[in-house]
């Protein structure tokens, strides 16, 4: 029974970063239709930028480490928009060739990082040291704090976009791009600034991820696959939709290790996958941006 | 050509070239080849949130409404440019006036509309843009013969009331003729004649479409 409460509240900390990771992916498609192949490797680079601060000493350079991941993911995200993307819409096809420019910028990018900090495992600390017991159950702190800082995130986000001017440029972009058009929306500055915000969210997800799990240049195609699926639940482009099917599958994902083993953990995932896009291809709870 | 303040029809069989005029005029198109101009300006090669902000608004006839927004999300989204946004709040009390269904229906998600509430705030939306020129294509498609007149009407309310000129694509020829000073006749993408409402004709307008 203990096993199976602790395994319930991992599964929750872990699905809470996965929603989170979710996010980024989701936030693209929704507003430019474009599919982030290089989702995965975009939250490894952010994980790697604050990783590179903290190296240089100290637990306040994690923050400060946060801040400038999360601005020069910002500032990667619109250049990649301006110079990439937003030519290759231009230009018919669009759909695929950026899918396929995506793919092979995020295997160039994950080759680069290779280089730059080699194959081995690193792992960016925890934020807070220490654990609080509720009776059998042993929750650590920085477990705690990651769920407060991903459903803040997912709050922060939902507002800026019901209440901000630019989020609710981006909300009517995804809800009708000619729509938006016609009232007067420059659609590409928004896709731009879409790419910036959702390049700092995955980021920032990278790096929430590499305090629970470790970093290695490789690990960002297991991050979008599992991000993938959890978007597929809600139907891509839904951010809402992309928090419950976290928090579930995170569930799922811990007791399928508790009771089957780790090994069955992918193909469970791919299972639930193929049983969505069975029963419904455009997500279960749908909903846009 | 149209003039300032004028209401002006353009008629023409479907596929000859009506609504990618407007599409065009709107920038959501690019034009091949020839000229736009706007109160002398060339506009033919602005993007549309450049052509909105100039005053020009475009009701397509698919609407395009935002569908997870409500109604009042909707008209608030129209005053997104730089120009309209000041008079956010009169422009809004203009079209609840002009609209009065959208005042019980405000707060309702635009998915759930009858087509003709739908009609009404895509005008609506068109107008939160604050346009010397509003430019509707094919506003009684698909309507009952009330909401027609319905829509009609305020079509002229906001062309006296406002001084707004309007250029509008219309199969319902005998109604759109009650509201417009001028008529295009479109074929194969030119225009085969122009009339002025005083000497125009049922006859030779329904004559042309074949």
């Amino acid at each position: 029974m203990n096993s199976f409460l602790n395994a319930i509240i991992s599964g929750l900390i872990s699905g809470s970063l996965y929603a989170a990771t979710a996010l980024g992916l989701t936030i693209i498609y929704g507003v430019s239709r474009v599919f982030n192949f290089a989702h995965g490797i975009v939250a490894v680079m952010g994980a790697y930028l604050a990783w590179t601060l903290l190296s240089s000493g100290g637990q306040l350079n994690l923050l400060l480490g946060i801040v400038v991941s999360l601005g020069v993911m910002y500032i990667f995200g619109t250049l990649v928009y301006r110079f990439t993307i937003n030519p290759l819409m231009k230009k018919p096809g669009w759909d695929i060739s950026t899918v396929l420019f995506l793919l092979g910028g995020g295997i160039l990018l994950e080759n680069v990082l290779l280089q730059i900090y080699g194959p081995r495992i690193k792992s960016i600390p925890v934020l807070v040291d220490g654990s609080i017991k509720f009776g059998p159950i042993v929750i650590q702190w920085n477990d705690l704090l990651l769920i407060v800082i991903a459903v803040f995130g997912i709050v922060v986000l939902n507002m800026f976009f019901k209440h901000t001017r630019m989020g609710q440029a981006m909300r009517s972009t995804a809800q009708s791009m000619p729509g938006a058009k016609v009232v007067g929306i420059d659609i590409e500055k928004i896709f731009g600034l879409t790419f910036g915000l959702a390049f700092a969210v995955t980021g920032f997800s990278g790096v929430l991820l590499s305090t629970k799990y470790f970093l290695n240049p490789h690990i960002g195609w297991e991050w979008m696959v599992k991000g993938f699926v959890i978007v597929s639940f809600g139907g891509l482009g839904s951010t809402n939709g992309a928090i419950f099917p976290g928090l579930i599958l995170g569930i799922v994902e811990a007791l399928v290790t508790l009771y089957l083993g780790a090994m069955w953990v992918w193909p469970i995932w791919f299972a639930i996958f193929l049983i969505v896009l069975l029963i419904r291809p455009q997500g279960i709870l749908g909903g846009r941006v | 050509m149209v003039n300032s303040g004028e209401v002006v029809a353009l008629f023409g069989p479907n596929g000859h070239g009506k609504s990618t005029l407007l599409k065009t005029i709107s920038g959501l198109h690019q034009a091949s080849a020839g000229s736009i101009k706007f109160n002398g300006l060339e506009i033919s090669s602005l993007p549309s949130h450049k052509i909105v902000e100039m005053g020009i608004a475009y009701i397509p006839e698919e609407r395009h409404l935002f569908r997870d927004m409500t109604v009042m999300e909707n008209l608030k989204m129209g005053a997104y440019n730089r120009r309209a946004r000041p008079s956010t709040q009169q422009n809004l009390a203009f079209v609840l006036e002009v609209f009065p269904r959208l005042v019980e229906r405000k707060d309702q998600l635009t998915s759930t509309l009858s087509g003709g509430e739908s009609r009404m705030v895509a005008v609506a939306r068109g107008l939160m843009s604050e346009p010397t020129l509003l430019m509707v294509d094919e506003p009684s498609i698909g309507l009952s013969p009330g909401m027609r007149h319905a829509v009609f009407d305020s079509i002229t309310k906001i062309n006296r009331e406002k001084k707004i000129t309007i250029l509008i694509v219309e199969q319902e020829i005998r109604n759109a003729l009650k509201l417009a000073n001028r008529i295009y006749m479109l074929k194969k993408g030119h225009i085969l004649f122009e009339r002025s409402a005083t000497e125009v004709n049922v006859e030779e307008i329904e004559k042309a479409y074949f």
